[in-house]
């Protein structure tokens, strides 16, 4: 299991405009840190900084972790490059498989280390309202909002769900192999209570 | 069955050490070869009545079979326990080995015993010329290929391994140091191949290898490449004639000839896994009180595997010298070439050697199987074909063949020569000139997998001679129908085959076929919606033998009447067991229910000599060495090549044929009261069997068991054994088997080596009284023994997603006699699946990215699944023999070589575009369809 | 360390201490001997290692060996290959294995058997249609890989089982 390694970015104090904020992702060192929603501070205006913080949560949400158990599709993805989980599985009728092939069957209670298996007694595809595969961050922030594809569920409640749930924490301590989630769940969640707190607003693509 | 006492059965390597089995052990647990030798007395057999393999009640009840099922414990006379190794291997081969980080194995962790390059020294092994290179990478070197190994673990407790093993996979354990690039060695092989038709067929060729010899290129000073120009100074007079004859043929294809069409072709495949479900496992057991060394191995080549280990351990010096090795070779779970002369034996020996008085298991995990395992070769492919416009005929043909052997030598250079000379498929082409060269690399070894080279070579032809039909539009089976080589007709190396050439009718099953027939209909149907649909085709032929086979058989029948089998053929799934016992049901009435396979050791009494390299070897030689009865030019082959039906089964039939003559026949003449004066005495080949009786026009019927009681009651014939050899051609000798009591009776047959046993007694060497072996000059043959099979599919693209879906295919393959039609059929589907994977899901990226870096499983590599194939929409049609008396030929290549260029053929039709490499995966279809 | 007991076969077996990080894979083939059950990829991705689970529900589903320690399958039921025949009389399913040719090196058959056999007793309990059969019987073996068959074998051994005896295992038309 990868020890994780947590930065803590130091933003300058100079304003950091929203069109800066792209290179500002991409110039990072690490692909692997989650800044805290602190160093938004800077950001000014509320708007801005609540998309700022949901673009660097948007870090998570698209990381393989999370995106390969939230498929376009009926059937998961694994790895780095997002390839058709192996061996093939679907969905199911209620999200955790097939008939003669049920997620816990493999995926036990806690990652399994000597077989390399992940897994979490909650073991499941995200329903096809919560896919997320291929979809821009825009699309992906109303769809988290919308209480008819989050599992009918309150923007408040996000919070939780993305920082304490822990199938989601699974993402950052995934087994070997596989790359944890960017920052911590803690980061994550206290980005998902800032941008919640800041007016979650969407980006405009 | 069980044999009454202990035979120990040696023969004595030039080693010194002997070899030998034996072959009883304790009554009450049974024994290795109890457990090996099917379906055996106690149970049903199905291969009785045709329903099912001899070893098919074992294989569903989950029987001890397999070299990965035994442990100690189960082999009578070892010690209880099982100690575990583990086989370490570099990950890196670009940078200087260190040594391991042996500081996390600590406690109760500990390894009892590392091996590493240092003991060997000190033991004194050796390393077989077949597997040359460091059986470990020394420390303080760069190793030669990924996956080196660098060191032996040796764990007296299970639990002690299976921690240990979790505990070093996770990288960084083997150590490396300053980066010193890829170490470069010679590459393993280079040859031309070129031949010049006379002016007519009946015409003697002016130039070809069967005529010169085989040539390669030289060298340049230490240049890695060879030089394919015909310069003088380095390359040698006969390779100058060879490529100056080659550089003609390419002016003239290069000329522009309004009248020739020329294509230029590239085509480039990638490495690929056998990917058997059993990764390769053994058991050694060092028993140092009595110097033995026994081993559980499974192996295509158990005698050259036999060979190796003494050889490795023949020098060895004391204590790891073993006084006598026993091997015991069981079936295995897949093979296709990857179990065929691996390195793996000669580490489960030394994990014995070095733990004496414990025996050691030494299992590869699927990581470690595609770390280490034998590879399908890739090969870089130019292939230049010129086609007469008006005609239609391939005037010329020249290709060019770089392939990646990877670290070890092992079969590269054989690889080339058989893919190199099967370049030109069915087709007869008067100019033909073909160069190879296998190279030396750091990623893994490859060697001899299904097809051996042949595929690769095929997918290029088939696919430009479907690009060269298009262009001249004609009917792509017209076309071929044109330029097939006719019986009788010279193949690229000059030589005809002996064998039934059958490309007519299996041309017109695929022209008359509903799927070639409805093309256009479904072509249609797919321009209009979201799929595209595509109909292709390939029609190809694949040598079976390898110009250097053996057959070793033992039959025997018992009072009852029941048959047991011995054959040194192996076992990975082809059912050469079955085989066995059908041919030579036909010979003696009755299905053997003791079948006992990967048997090297079983032939004692033959006394057989050999000397030399069969394939190497003058005339001369061949005729001095052939004075001495017991010589032959080789004593066991590997089960390869597609030899099992034609070579695996030949040794036995022979045997059998034998105890009929000289056993069964004068009994039954006795119960007929015929005397052996009457001229039907002499009609015993117009004898029949049927339902287990023996039949002959107007004699009353007499069953088998009533025979047999006859046999031993006047102490006939019954068993015998035979060492057969074929070089392109059975060795024929004459043995004199009357005796002295019967002075006129001799018997001429396909063997070279015969044993008798009477009654109950005891086998006696016949020496023969003349022989004739293939001549040396065979080999300058590339092969006389062709089964074809061709295959059509229609395939059905999404377009929007480019997943491919084969809606229909057909498969039709002539194989002389089936010995077992049910497993030729399987052999034709499991074929056609592997066709499937490598045109389209198998892959694994060369050096660092690839399976040498020790990360690869399956789910990252990915073979056929039922859902990838059309289970419903496959036939299969086998063509019954040319005559009821072909014999069989070897299918278990050929079925999955038309499968690859028919699905890119296919996939053309339906996209337009032609692809150049392998796989061609779902997103390459998408974007050829945008 | 945990005390296991399991009921193998109708056998019971334990209590024996194992590693937690044992597999069953290696807890069946290493400790028991019951090699009947292979190790094919360690990753279940081949299920040449597949059990059958006998759920206390009267269900029952097939499970891989070698990616689940032996302890998650403490106090529960299992079969493996070598409990099908019973008294030396295999089952129908064994019989159309073998007289189907249905394999070739063999090495994969303990699983395709045990993943049939969940089929069969799960179709009596809930037939399905005849037309439903071919893709019911795919569903239930695509898990399970073979390089030597091309699957097709397989795929009509189970079907004609099931055809053999319709009553049993189809809804009625």
């Amino acid at each position: 299991m990868k020890s994780e390694t947590r930065f803590q970015l130091l933003v300058p104090a100079a304003a950091l405009t929203l069109s800066l904020l792209a290179g500002y992702a991409a110039s990072q060192p690490a692909s692997n840190t989650l800044a805290l929603p602190e160093s938004f501070a800077s950001v000014s205006d509320t708007g801005a900084r609540s998309v700022a913080m949901f673009t660097e949560l948007g870090k998570v949400l698209t990381h393989p972790r999370c995106v390969n158990c939230h498929p376009a599709g009926d059937s998961p993805r694994q790895g780095e490059v997002g390839h058709l989980h192996q061996p093939p599985v679907t969905r199911g009728v209620d999200g955790h498989g097939s008939v003669t092939m049920r997620c816990p069957i493999c995926h036990q209670k806690a990652n399994f280390e000597p077989g390399r298996v992940p897994g979490h007694p909650e073991w499941h595809l995200a329903p096809r309202s919560m896919a997320w595969e291929g979809k821009t961050l825009r699309e992906i922030c109303e769809q988290i909002k919308d209480p008819a594809r989050n599992g009918n569920r309150k923007v408040e409640e996000l919070i939780h769900h993305i920082g304490e749930d822990t199938l989601v924490g699974w993402a950052w301590a995934p087994g070997f192999g596989r790359q944890p989630a960017p920052g911590t769940q803690k980061i994550a969640g206290a980005l998902v209570a800032a941008w919640v707190e800041t007016g979650a607003a969407c980006p405009a693509k | 069955m069980r044999p009454s006492r202990r035979e120990f059965v040696k023969w004595v390597t030039a080693s010194g050490i002997a070899l030998s089995l034996s072959r009883l052990e304790a009554a009450e647990e049974p024994g290795f070869w109890a457990r090996q030798t099917l379906p055996g007395r106690q149970g049903w057999n199905p291969a009785a009545t045709g329903v099912g393999r001899i070893d098919g009640v074992a294989k569903v009840t989950g029987a001890k079979l397999y070299a990965s099922d035994y442990r100690a414990a189960d082999l009578p006379g070892w010690p209880a326990k099982t100690a575990h190794a583990i086989l370490v291997r570099a990950p890196d081969a670009t940078h200087v080995y260190t040594g391991m980080d042996l500081a996390r194995l600590t406690g109760a962790l500990k390894p009892t015993v590392v091996v590493t390059a240092a003991d060997l020294v000190r033991a004194g092994t050796r390393v077989p010329e077949f597997y040359a290179g460091d059986l470990f990478c020394p420390v303080g070197r760069t190793p030669i290929y990924l996956g080196q190994p660098v060191a032996l673990l040796l764990f007296e407790e299970f639990d002690a391994y299976d921690q240990a093993r979790l505990k070093i996979r996770d990288g960084g354990f083997v150590r490396f140091a300053e980066e010193t690039g890829a170490v470069v060695m010679p590459d393993f092989g280079a040859f031309r191949f070129t031949r010049v038709a006379g002016p007519t067929p009946e015409a003697p060729d002016v130039y070809s290898p069967v005529l010169a010899g085989w040539v390669s290129p030289g060298k340049f000073q230490n240049a890695e490449r060879p030089i394919w120009t015909p310069l003088a100074i380095e390359t040698g007079a006969a390779y100058a004639k060879a490529a100056t004859y080659g550089g003609q043929i390419r002016t003239e294809l290069a000329a522009d000839n309004p009248n020739l069409l020329m294509l230029d072709r590239e085509f480039e495949t990638q490495s690929v896994d056998p990917m058997f479900l059993e990764p390769e496992t053994g058991l050694a057991w060092f028993d140092s009180r009595r110097e033995v060394l026994e081993l559980v191995l499974g192996s295509q080549s158990p005698y050259e595997a036999a060979e190796a280990l003494a050889y490795m351990l023949g020098q060895a010096r004391s204590p790891f010298k073993p006084a006598a090795i026993k091997n015991l070779f069981a079936y295995m779970g897949g093979g296709f070439g990857g179990r065929d002369h691996t390195p793996f034996p000669l580490y489960v020996a030394l994990a014995g050697i070095f733990l004496p008085g414990r025996p050691v298991r030494l299992a590869q995990d699927r990581y470690q199987q595609f770390q280490g395992g034998i590879k399908r070769h890739a090969f870089k492919m130019r292939t230049r074909i010129g086609v007469d416009r008006t005609t239609g005929k391939i005037s010329g043909f020249a290709a060019d063949h770089v392939l990646d052997g990877g670290g070890l030598a092992n079969f590269s250079s054989s690889v080339a020569t058989v893919a190199a000379v099967a370049a030109i498929g069915i087709y007869d082409i008067p100019k033909v000139d073909v160069t190879t060269v296998a190279l030396h690399s750091r990623g893994v070894t490859a060697g001899s997998m299904r097809c051996y080279g042949t595929l690769q070579t095929i997918t290029a032809l088939e696919t430009i001679i479907d690009e060269a039909a298009a262009a001249l539009r004609l009917d792509p089976i017209e076309f071929r129908r044109r330029n097939a080589l006719k019986t009788g007709g010279k193949t690229m190396t000059g030589n005809t085959y002996l064998d039934s050439v059958r490309t007519p009718e299996i041309l017109d099953k695929l022209e008359r076929h509903p799927i070639w027939q409805q093309r256009a209909v479904h072509k249609a149907r797919g321009q209009q919606g979201g799929i595209a649909v595509g109909t292709g085709l390939a029609c190809t032929n694949k040598n079976y033998g390898t110009g250097a086979d053996c057959s070793l058989g033992r039959v025997e029948i018992d009072p009852q009447g029941r048959i047991a089998i011995h054959g040194d053929h192996t076992d990975m799934g082809n059912g050469i067991g079955t085989a066995l016992a059908n041919r030579v049901a036909a010979h003696l009435g009755g299905v053997a229910d003791a079948v006992t396979v990967h048997d090297i050791e079983s032939y004692a009494p033959l006394a057989l000599v050999t000397s030399g390299n069969p394939y190497t070897m003058n005339q001369a030689t061949q005729d001095a060495a052939g004075k001495n009865p017991r010589w032959v030019p080789e004593i066991s082959s590997a089960t390869a090549a597609s030899n099992g039906a034609h070579v695996g089964t030949h040794a036995a039939a022979e045997a059998a044929r034998v105890i009929f003559r000289f056993g069964l026949w004068p009994a039954a003449l006795d119960l007929w009261g015929i005397a052996p004066t009457h001229p039907t005495a002499r009609q015993w080949e117009a004898a029949r069997w049927q339902d287990g009786q023996l039949v002959m026009p107007g004699l009353a019927p007499l069953p088998l068991s009533r025979i047999a009681a006859k046999v031993y009651a006047r102490n006939g014939v019954t068993g015998a054994m035979a060492h057969a050899f074929s070089r392109w051609g059975w060795s024929r000798a004459t043995f004199p088997v009357g005796g002295q009591t019967n002075a006129g009776q001799s018997w001429t047959a396909d063997i070279d080596a015969l044993a008798v046993r009477k009654g109950g007694g005891k086998y006696a060497r016949i020496d023969r009284s003349n022989v004739k072996f293939p001549p040396t000059d065979n080999n300058r043959i590339g092969t006389v023994y062709s089964a074809m099979c061709a295959t059509l599919m229609r395939v059905e693209i999404v377009r929007a997603s480019g997943a491919l879906r084969i809606a229909k295919a057909y498969s039709v393959l002539e194989c002389g006699k089936a010995l077992v039609p049910d497993i030729v059929l399987g052999q034709a589907q499991g074929g056609f699946a592997m066709g499937v994977g490598y045109t389209l899901l198998e892959h694994l990226p060369p050096y660092e990215g690839g399976p040498g870096n020790g990360e690869w499983n399956l789910g990252r590599y990915v073979v056929a699944r039922g859902s990838d194939l059309p289970l419903h929409d496959l036939e299969i049609e086998i063509l019954p023999p040319v005559r009821p008396d072909e014999p069989p030929k070897g299918i278990a290549e050929v079925v999955v070589k038309p499968v690859v260029p028919a699905l890119l053929n296919a996939i053309f039709d339906a996209t337009g575009r032609r692809f150049q490499s392998l796989p061609v995966t779902q997103d390459m279809l998408k974007g050829a369809l945008a | 360390m945990t005390a296991l007991t399991i009921t193998i076969n109708g056998r019971v077996v334990g209590p024996v201490d194992v590693r937690d990080e044992l597999t069953m894979n290696d807890f069946l083939r290493e400790h028991l001997g019951m090699t009947g059950t292979k190790f094919g990829c360690g990753a279940a991705q081949c299920l040449s290692c597949a059990i059958i689970v006998d759920n206390p529900d009267g269900t029952s589903h097939t499970s891989p060996t070698c990616v689940v320690s032996a302890v998650s399958f403490n106090g529960q039921k299992v079969r493996t290959v070598e409990g099908h025949a019973k008294n030396g009389e295999l089952s129908a399913l064994q019989k159309a294995f073998v007289d189907h040719f249905a394999f070739q090196c063999g090495y994969c058959t303990a699983g395709f058997l045990n993943e049939g056999q969940v089929l069969l007793e799960r179709l009596a309990k809930t037939p399905v249609a005849r037309t439903d059969l071919e893709k019911v019987v795919a569903e239930a073996l695509d898990g399970h890989l073979c390089r030597c068959t091309g699957y097709i074998k397989y795929h009509e051994a189970v079907r004609d089982v099931i055809l053999a005896d319709a009553p049993r295992y189809l809804a009625k038309a």
